[in-house]
């Protein structure tokens, strides 16, 4: 009787292991290229002092590092101070993508920084989005970290 | 009784007539019937024919037969094939039939030699196993032979001829063609194109005459792709004249049907 | 005794109709190299004046002939030092000998005269050396500085007579022309002949213009541009030279093409962070929303008969291939090997979608069947994208990006095209570097 319970339980046990082991596994080839937003300052400049004017993101994501909503919200404590300006947000690709696509990437990736400034506050109105795909890149290069530096959304004073 | 298995006979002997007027015409011309020869399937030397075409062109034909993509072309049209009235044969007609199919095993054994040859296997096939297989269908020839054979010298002469190439007479003619089919490359590759071509040759090899078999399809609208390739045919079989032929046996290969079928290419 | 004759008959016509001699040989197998051509120059009828002579069409109607056949890499054309017989002769009774002599497998010849009112009158014929026949003759009746056009119908006509293929090179490309650095490119849409003649420019590249398309009667264009910094998708009258903005939407559009009734224009708008597929009537400018998903829908294309749409979407969380049937319905994927799939064009034949790949940092050109099996890679590089068919369905046009160095130097486009069979793999001569090719249909509608 207790072997048999005992048995059971090893059973369960190694196909709960298995189990395991196989997500972990689906887990490792879904996520390709992890995170590699660019984190330096190189490429930064500056909407004033101490607020940068622009995020960085991973390759093909548009969801916000923690040093993006950092300095957005810089961006957004700076814009509340100074009420008269707008800003429009331009959104940009790597040049590793298909043209059209990027376009897109670059739309999305500027609406997140948009909902992240309005939703700290920041007048939806005051607030512009444009894509530029991967047709501006900040830097021509073709390695790596040239790439990194052109996955961003850049805030540009409107006025 | 008597009378009407009389009429019965007269019957049965009129619809046999009516199908052997009617069936050669069918395939062909009419033939002379000939003297019935055990012809063997002689294995020559293993087949040492290169195959120019792979071997010259080197890995550049093996990937663009690879890498030919399947295009799918319109589902072919299905012509309904009209199907000759079976004539319902007497019961002693099939004992004679069986003995006959014994007769044509030979045929078997090419079938899987050709196959090596045209796949181009390495291992050498053996000889010796297949002359055992041929020996014994010499034995079961001889049987089923001699009683026709003697039925047929007791009243007319009848004459038939199984002429059959050598293994290595036939790879030697396909090598040759092989290397002068220049094949239109637009063609379909589902569609029914196989193009027979009959060609008559001198003792030396030279083309006497080169026919297509199915010329009504060469005029008819909506087979151009069969007339395309009608076409590169007979410009390969007269781009290989004179063809390299057998030293010996004429009378075998001096009438030959060439069937030109580019699926394989085409597929890919 | 009876029963032995019947017997004997009996066996007679079974042997009889067995009787078949002929030795039968499959021919399985054959080469795909280029086909041996002689192209003759045409000769020139006497009663054509001198403006006509001066021209000299008589070499670069064949000129051109050969150029397109060759290029094509189905053909391998003889040189001219090697004829033996004059054009005249060889036009109205060639000698086949002088011909196979140098071992051409088959000819063209041609004439040209003048018709009433001054039009030319161009004839080619069409020989099978090897066979002795005439293989096709056919007369064009056009204007004498319209000569290009007729070469490229006579090399369609040829080629079609002889691979079984519909021809191509009565077609035109459009394209992006790119100048300037990387950080700052000047573009302009351009097009030209499909043999890189004749480029015109059709903006002036103050704004940033992509992804042009040509209509299906060509006479339209439609394209994105970033036209007071609204990034926007246009209609262009090509004859007019009148720019139309194609809806009225809050934002950004992008990735147009044509219906293949020409009617409607397809296209993704983006807004709030979604790409979705919307079409416009171009007359009614009615719209319909096709896709309606928080993913991003582009690169529409839809199958030569309009009943189905392949795009882009990223809504299985990457870059997939999917086909819809034209009102959005049944939404299916086809796209599931590994790596990122782009830019699905369907080709005209209906048969394949064509497409591009981005796996392990490298971009491919590739092609498959429209339920997603039978892919196929024909090309690789380190970027390269947007492959657009020929009017054939056999051929494909893309363009190819070289790196820059860490100065920003280097770099340039360039518009590539490659044989369906992986084969034939050629640069396209443009002034400038150029991107985002699109090819016309056949100028002549079929």
């Amino acid at each position: 009787m207790l072997s048999k319970k005992l048995s059971k339980v090893a059973l369960a046990l190694v196909v709960t292991l298995f189990l395991g082991a196989c997500a972990t596994q689906q887990q490792a080839t879904t996520t390709t290229k992890g995170d590699d937003a660019y984190t330096g300052t190189e490429t930064v400049k500056y909407l004033a002092d101490g607020v940068p004017d622009r995020v960085f993101f991973s390759t093909n994501k548009s969801d916000l590092t923690s040093a993006a909503t950092a300095t957005l919200a810089k961006q957004a404590t700076y814009l509340k101070a100074n009420p008269t300006l707008n800003v429009v947000l331009e959104g940009h690709a790597d040049e590793r993508g298909t043209r059209e696509y990027n376009l897109a990437l670059g739309e999305r990736r500027a609406t997140a920084a948009k909902n992240y400034l309005i939703s700290n506050g920041v007048a939806a109105n005051r607030i512009k989005v444009i894509s530029y795909g991967k047709e501006k890149p900040a830097n021509p290069a073709s390695n790596v970290l040239a790439w990194s530096q052109n996955r961003r959304t850049v805030t540009v004073k409107t006025n | 009784m008597q009378k009407s298995l009389k009429i019965s006979f007269i019957a049965h002997f009129i619809i046999l007539i009516i199908s052997s007027i009617t069936l050669p015409f069918l395939m062909g011309r009419v033939q002379a019937p000939l003297v019935i020869s055990v012809d063997l399937v002689q294995i020559g030397d293993r087949t040492n024919i290169p195959y120019a075409p792979k071997v010259s062109n080197g890995e550049k034909t093996d990937k663009k037969i690879k890498d030919r993509v399947v295009t799918e072309q319109a589902p072919p049209k299905i012509v309904p094939k009209e199907k000759p009235d079976a004539v319902p044969l007497p019961e002693n007609i099939k004992k004679i039939k069986e003995l006959l199919e014994k007769r044509q095993n030979p045929v078997k054994v090419e079938d899987l030699t050709k196959q090596t040859s045209e796949f181009e296997k390495k291992e050498i096939f053996d000889p010796n196993k297949i002359s055992a297989l041929i020996d014994k269908s010499k034995k079961d020839n001889t049987e089923a032979n001699n009683k026709p054979s003697l039925e047929a010298t007791q009243s007319q002469q009848k004459n038939i001829v199984t002429s059959k190439l050598t293994i290595t007479q036939e790879d030697a003619i396909k090598a040759q063609i092989f290397k002068c089919w220049n094949i239109p490359i637009g063609l379909p590759y589902n569609e029914n194109l196989t193009v027979r071509i009959k060609i008559k040759l001198n003792p030396d090899g030279s083309l006497v005459s080169s026919e297509i078999l199915d010329q009504a399809r060469m005029n008819t609208a909506g087979q151009t792709y069969y007339k395309i390739l009608a076409e590169s045919a007979l410009r390969a079989v007269k781009l290989c004249n004179p063809l390299k032929v057998p030293s010996t046996g004429y009378e075998k290969w001096k009438e030959m049907q060439l069937n030109f079928d580019a699926k394989e290419m085409l597929k890919g | 005794m009876r029963y032995k004759i019947f017997k004997i008959i009996v066996l007679f016509f079974i042997l009889t109709t067995n009787s078949f001699a002929l030795v039968s040989v499959d021919i399985t197998r054959g080469n795909l190299d280029p086909l041996p051509t002689a192209i003759s120059d045409f000769y020139l009828d006497s009663k054509l004046g001198d403006n006509i002579k001066n021209l000299k069409l008589e070499t670069k109607i064949p000129e051109l002939i050969q150029n397109n056949l060759t290029r094509s890499g189905l053909f391998f054309a003889l040189e001219k030092k090697s004829f033996i017989q004059r054009p005249e002769p060889a036009h109205n009774k060639p000698r086949f000998e002088d011909w196979a002599f140098i071992k051409t497998q088959v000819l063209v010849t041609g004439k040209i005269s003048l018709e009433k009112e001054g039009r030319l009158r161009v004839e080619f014929k069409l020989w099978d050396v090897v066979s002795a026949t005439e293989l096709s003759a056919l007369a064009f009746y056009t204007t004498p500085d319209n000569w290009r056009r007729v070469s490229h119908m006579i090399s369609d006509k040829i080629y079609e007579r002889l691979t079984g293929e519909k021809g191509y090179f009565d077609s035109r490309i459009i394209y992006v022309s790119e100048t300037g650095p990387k950080v700052d490119r000047k573009k302009r849409l351009a097009i030209m002949d499909q043999d890189g003649y004749g480029v015109k420019y059709l903006t002036l590249g103050n704004e940033l213009v992509l992804t042009p398309r040509f209509s299906p009667a060509s006479q339209h264009v439609t394209y994105m541009s970033y036209f007071k910094n609204l990034p926007r998708v246009y209609l262009l009258n090509i004859e007019t030279g009148l720019q139309d903005l194609v809806g009225d939407f809050p934002g950004m559009t992008f990735a147009p093409r044509f219906s293949p009734d020409g009617k409607k224009i397809i296209m993704s708008f983006a807004e709030e962070g979604n790409s979705d597929i919307y079409t416009m009537d171009i007359k009614t400018r009615v719209v319909e929303k096709l896709t309606d998903h928080p993913s991003i829908d582009t690169s529409p294309s839809y199958s030569p008969d309009g009943s189905y749409i392949a795009f882009n979407s990223d809504r299985s969380g990457f870059q997939q291939i999917y086909t819809m049937k034209s009102d959005g319905t049944n939404i299916k994927r086809i796209s599931f090997g590994e790596g990122l799939y782009g830019t699905p064009v369907w080709s005209p034949r209906g048969d394949l979608i064509a497409f591009t790949k981005l796996y392990k940092n490298k971009f491919y050109i590739g092609v498959m069947r429209s339920d997603g099996s039978g892919e196929r890679l024909l090309t690789e590089n380190y970027y390269q994208e947007a492959p657009s068919w020929a009017p054939n369905g056999r051929v494909l046009i893309f363009y190819r990006e070289t790196p820059t160095d860490s100065g920003g130097r280097g770099g340039g486009a360039k518009l590539w095209s490659i044989d369906l069979t992986g084969y034939n793999e050629r640069l396209i001569q443009t002034p400038t570097d150029a991107s985002d090719p699109s090819w016309s249909g056949l100028l002549s509608g079929k």
